[in-house]
């Protein structure tokens, strides 16, 4: 037997995806952008169906949840929140992008264009404070995702291990749909760890419905860092395993 | 060199009423024939919810009927978990000592920690403090083999004075072992006087820095145990045929299907920020060799007996006292055919690497550990 692999229903999933201009875009760098992410573990076996095929689940299977603001990019600050379900593409982890919200429009077109971002527009908030870091998405005042990081402590940042997105989009070329690797350069100025609170997640905005259900907390971690959305080096095939459907781009 | 077989018991899905069983009784097959056929040591895991990859949850237990049905193999623990929300070091001590004693004296203890989230978080251990644990651990375990009361106040564990019991028929004590995977830990354990049992498959050339500065550290150690255990052991896999091109195939079906299997579970890095590094080791390497196609990865024994012969020898000459091999994975080689690799091995390739193959087992016990053959052995 295979190991486990995902079973999203690609092609339903891909109704509403983004379409990418080409992979030949330059990197974005995204100076002294604030960022508070969640890992939680959710319950392994509905997780399954929020994993493409070409992605094998992590066990525990485990989600992240992930607030960030960047005041400064190439098209000026902007927000955005997302839910990623962890998986592994061969034997790397690879984190598929179930739903993002984004606060600029320009933003929002440039992340779909670009990289795949399966972005909608929503209010993002995050505020960091001494004793409690919060972040918040929500649309016309409804919250969506509300995440809080208390018991704030310095962490050092070699710590940290981002894991690479993996989105969900349409090829403008051909129209085939197309697992697009993100890979994110992190260059740390601060790092803090905390206890994690999950007040509010709407899984139907995030697509997850019944299948993303939160088990048990892993980690939660504040960070301000220089990040680099990198070059697309790797696009795969997301009804095909990875270690056997992904092409290398030169 | 030695050579031992290292028990993952990995158990493929569908799970039915009777697949682990099969697996278990097939591993014991595997044990029978190994101790008659002369290999040195059987290994097994303490690994938990690592679900096909491993099902050796109680090794003891394993180790247990292991030492029913043979007669000179030595029995580790390869290895026992030192993380208190796995076990008290009490238990792993009265463990330890009651297999020692079913075995007649024949059981090697492998320390260590855990690297995966999948495991530690199970458990709600915090992969931070591991480190520390299993030092305490290992530094509790040979007194409360040897004291006849004991008691202690430390850090992450403490009892009350006792008398723990029973007492490992092996004096002074078994040879103490630390399975070496993250970078830094083969200092660890020759510090301790701990031999150092390899748990990645790294070349010869990314190991033998490691093994230089263990053998350069352990001449000045102050043991944990009552004596010095300078050995070191690395992993590979094997499947010997008399046929190349067909040892090298099933052998990489072996190998290939380790990686995805392996890399499923959330290593500690991943799940939490930690300092609780775990090393790419055997992942690393096995990718690089995946990345050629049926070709024979160097340094590991599958292929012909002269294939393995040279690539052992490669071990060998760098001071690998022992090689621990990996039988199987998820069964995809059937029993007949691993029986038959290993009794190949033991006639073709086994004899290049000893001066005396029928030594008595006295000879063989004796020579497994310098300071325990030293200090009575059994």
């Amino acid at each position: 037997m295979p190991p486990r692999y995902g079973k999203l229903d690609v092609s339903d999933w891909g109704k509403s995806a983004p379409t990418i201009n080409g992979y030949r875009t330059e990197p974005w760098k995204l100076n002294g952008a604030r960022l508070l992410e969640f890992r939680y573990e959710v319950d392994d076996g509905p997780a399954d169906a929020l994993l493409p095929p070409a992605l094998h689940p992590a066990m525990p299977a485990y989600a992240t949840f992930t607030v960030m603001d960047s005041p400064d990019s190439p098209i000026g600050r902007f927000m955005l929140g997302e839910v990623r379900i962890v998986g592994r593409a061969g034997g790397r982890p690879a984190a598929f992008v179930a739903a993002s919200f984004c606060d600029s429009e320009v933003a929002s077109r440039e992340l779909s264009a670009r990289w795949g971002y399966p972005v909608k527009p929503a209010d993002v908030k995050l505020t960091a404070q001494h004793f409690v870091i919060a972040a918040r998405v929500s649309t016309n005042g409804h919250p969506m995702l509300e995440l809080e990081l208390r018991n704030r402590r310095p962490l050092p940042a070699v710590h940290l291990q981002p894991l690479p997105s993996m989105n969900l989009a349409r090829n403008s070329e051909n129209g085939n749909l197309v697992l697009v690797q993100v890979d994110i350069d992190a260059v740390f100025a601060q790092s803090d760890g905390g206890s994690e609170r999950v007040i509010k997640l709407d899984r139907d905005a995030f697509r997850g419905a019944e299948n993303l259900r939160l088990m048990s907390p892993m980690s939660a971690t504040f960070a301000v860092a220089e990040l680099t959305l990198a070059r697309i080096q790797l696009i795969c095939d997301p009804e095909s395993p990875a270690e056997s459907g992904t092409i290398y781009l030169d | 060199m030695k050579f031992g077989i290292a028990y993952e018991i990995s158990v493929p899905r569908p799970w039915t009423r009777e697949s682990e069983k099969t697996v278990y009784d097939r591993c014991l097959e595997q044990v029978r024939l190994a101790d008659q056929l002369g290999f040195d040591f059987i290994w097994a895991v303490e690994h938990h919810f690592l679900e096909e990859y491993s099902h050796c949850s109680s090794p003891e237990l394993f180790l247990t009927a292991c030492a029913m049905i043979t007669q000179r193999i030595r029995l580790g623990f390869g290895i026992v978990v030192c993380v208190p929300e796995y076990s008290s070091p009490i238990r792993i001590a009265e463990r330890t000592a009651t297999l020692d004693i079913l075995s007649g004296g024949r059981l090697e203890v492998g320390t260590g920690r855990s690297a995966t989230w999948t495991e530690l978080g199970g458990f709600r251990a915090n992969p931070d403090e591991t480190k520390k644990t299993w030092d305490e651990f290992v530094h509790c375990l040979p007194k409360m083999w040897t004291q006849e009361r004991y008691s202690y106040q430390g850090v992450t564990w403490s009892m009350p004075q006792r008398t723990i019991l029973p007492k490992p028929y092996q004096k002074p004590h078994p040879p103490l072992w630390v399975a070496v995977t993250s970078p830094g830990t083969e200092v660890d354990a020759a510090e301790r006087g701990l031999g150092s049992l390899g748990l990645t498959f790294g070349t010869v050339e990314e190991q033998e820095e490691k093994l230089k500065r263990y053998r350069r550290i352990i001449r000045n150690c102050e043991p944990v145990g009552d004596f010095v255990n300078e050995q070191v052991a690395t992993i590979n896999f094997l499947y010997c045929h008399e046929d190349n091109a067909q040892g090298v195939a099933t052998g990489r079906r072996v190998t290939d299907r380790f990686i995805p299997l392996a890399t499923q579970f959330v290593h500690n890095p991943e799940a939490i920020p930690t300092r609780s590094g775990a090393s790419q080791g055997l992942l690393a390497t096995l990718r690089r060799q995946a990345a050629a196609p049926g070709a024979a990865p160097p340094g590991i024994a599958i292929g012909d007996p002269a294939r393995i012969t040279r690539e052992l020898k490669k071990w060998e000459a760098m001071g690998i006292d022992c090689v621990n091999f990996i039988l199987n994975v998820l069964e995809v080689v059937p029993q007949e055919q691993v029986l038959d690799s290993l009794r190949l091995f033991a006639r073709e390739v086994m004899p290049h690497f000893r001066d005396g193959r029928g030594e008595s087992e006295d000879e063989a016990l004796k020579s497994t550990s310098r300071q325990s053959a030293a200090a009575g052995g059994r």
